[in-house]
């Protein structure tokens, strides 16, 4: 294949892709999610935004995961903090640590995980299926367990629960729970090993070159 | 030979196998080890031989069964499975002395082995009735043995020293196994084993793709048993904890 076809063909998706990213952004604005809501308020209408747009345009996204995770971007990222994610999940690795670096590896992680989760979302088939519950437990003025349900295929409930913080000005989640798993628990230990064992920058270059998704226990062996 | 006693002579040739490998490779780079954990050498190896069993033999077959099974009869055989086991679930409600809870469990036990047509129709799901999820490991903990080492079973998979006791008593009570007992047929166990792992399908990526798939799999099992045996109402991680240790030079001793 000439150089040519290649440069025709880079172009023409470069800019089938922005006119897609625009149409996307257009449809942002006609839902108005109170990004300043409380907390219970905020997941609810951040859910019901989220599956009213993969009712709406499933069958593009079943086709491309690329705008999928665009649009998982555009109304469920401002509901996260994943920096602050990420110091969680760092501990004492974070110690010393610019906010750039920091930064840098929130945001790979987050890649990674829209990567791997986002289509993920598409097997839910309606938003009746996530109920948000009314707040229980112990919250305090600065940290608030969200609670909701999932029904799936079979009739169960999966229980998935959203950790929110108060930020400067506003709520945003840091960890989710599935039934009882912490994702913020789950990866400050398996980072904590690796980056133990190789240091925060090559662990840092690993996860953004997408390196650490591969099965680690078979090439040990 | 009955098939659970072939199994457990099977686990304890394999765990004797991997106890003399994990003595052999005493003294690795470990560092200290995990609190939950203190068997991980142990557990480590253990994990490698289910992997292997499974990537081999195990997965492929679940996938196949998966793929060639008609999507209601794959439901209708799981919600047999889950039947015949639910009686370790009414037996352990009973044990903990939730009487209310019991009710019910035995409700919804009684409904679907009759209207259910023996439990291939879920009929308690559809009439609203909660599904209870208790077994021994669960049970001895709510009678105070909390804390317990992270112990992989061969086979088993993910399990505590406590819960993996609390598989013993479950041969008694567990339906599938009274039936295979009695009949001398062994299809309820395939039906279970295939069940269980066409259910773990789904989480497949999830584990491949984790930095390392044997904490993953031990950080998430951990969580979500205690997420179990308190009934939902377990607590937060320690944030503050996470967060003090990237703050403070002393947080931590290590």
């Amino acid at each position: 294949m000439s150089i040519d076809t290649n440069i025709e063909r880079f172009r023409r998706s470069m800019l089938i892709s922005l006119l897609l990213i625009s149409a996307v952004c257009g449809n942002a604005h006609a839902a108005d999610i109170n990004y300043q809501a409380e907390p219970v308020e905020l997941v609810r209408q951040v859910s019901e935004e989220l599956f009213e747009r993969i009712d709406s345009h499933r069958a593009v996204y079943e086709q491309d995961q690329q705008q999928l995770e665009q649009m998982i971007r555009e109304v469920f990222l401002p509901l996260l903090n994943e920096r602050f994610s990420a110091r969680l999940i760092l501990g004492k690795h974070s110690r010393g640590l610019s906010d750039t670096q920091i930064n840098d590896f929130a945001d790979a992680l987050m890649n990674q995980l829209l990567g791997s989760y986002a289509s993920g979302l598409l097997e839910f088939e309606s938003r009746d299926q996530v109920q948000v519950l009314p707040l229980r437990g112990d919250n305090s003025e600065r940290m608030t367990r969200v609670q909701t349900r999932i029904t799936l295929d079979s009739g169960e409930k999966a229980p998935v629960d959203y950790v929110l913080r108060k930020f400067d000005d506003r709520w945003q989640a840091f960890d989710v729970i599935v039934e009882g798993i912490s994702y913020v628990a789950t990866y400050r230990n398996q980072f904590n090993e690796e980056i133990s064992a190789d240091g925060f920058d090559q662990v840092l270059q690993r996860l953004q070159k997408g390196e650490l998704q591969l099965e680690k226990a078979n090439d040990d062996d | 030979m009955h098939v659970p006693v072939l199994l457990k002579k099977l686990t304890l040739i394999v765990v004797t196998a991997i106890m003399l490998s994990a003595c052999a490779s005493q003294g690795g780079t470990h560092n200290e080890p995990h609190p939950d954990d203190p068997w991980e050498g142990f557990n480590r190896g253990v994990w490698a031989f289910n992997r292997g069993l499974d990537k081999a033999i195990v997965k492929p077959i679940a996938q196949g069964y998966h793929y060639v099974t008609p999507n209601f009869i794959e439901q209708g055989i799981s919600n047999f499975v889950d039947n015949l086991l639910y009686t370790v679930t009414v037996a352990n409600l009973l044990l903990q002395g939730r009487f209310d809870d019991f009710g019910t469990a035995l409700g919804r036990l009684v409904l679907n082995s009759t209207f259910g047509l023996g439990g291939f129709v879920d009929v308690a799901t559809v009439e609203g009735i909660t599904r209870h999820d208790e077994d021994f490991g669960q049970t001895f903990a709510v009678w105070g043995w909390k804390d317990s080492p992270y112990l992989m079973l061969p086979f088993l998979g993910p399990s505590t020293l406590r819960d993996g006791i609390g598989r013993i008593p479950e041969i008694w009570i567990d339906g599938g196994d009274i039936v295979v007992r009695k009949t001398d047929r062994i299809e309820p166990l395939i039906a279970t084993i295939l069940d269980a792992r066409v259910s773990l399908l789904p989480r497949d990526d999830e584990i491949d793709e984790a930095v390392d798939s044997y904490l993953f799999v031990r950080d998430a099992w951990l969580q979500n048993r205690r997420f179990k045996i308190s009934n939902g109402n377990n607590d937060l991680p320690d944030y503050e904890f996470f967060l003090d240790e990237g703050e403070s030079p002393d947080a931590t001793q290590d």
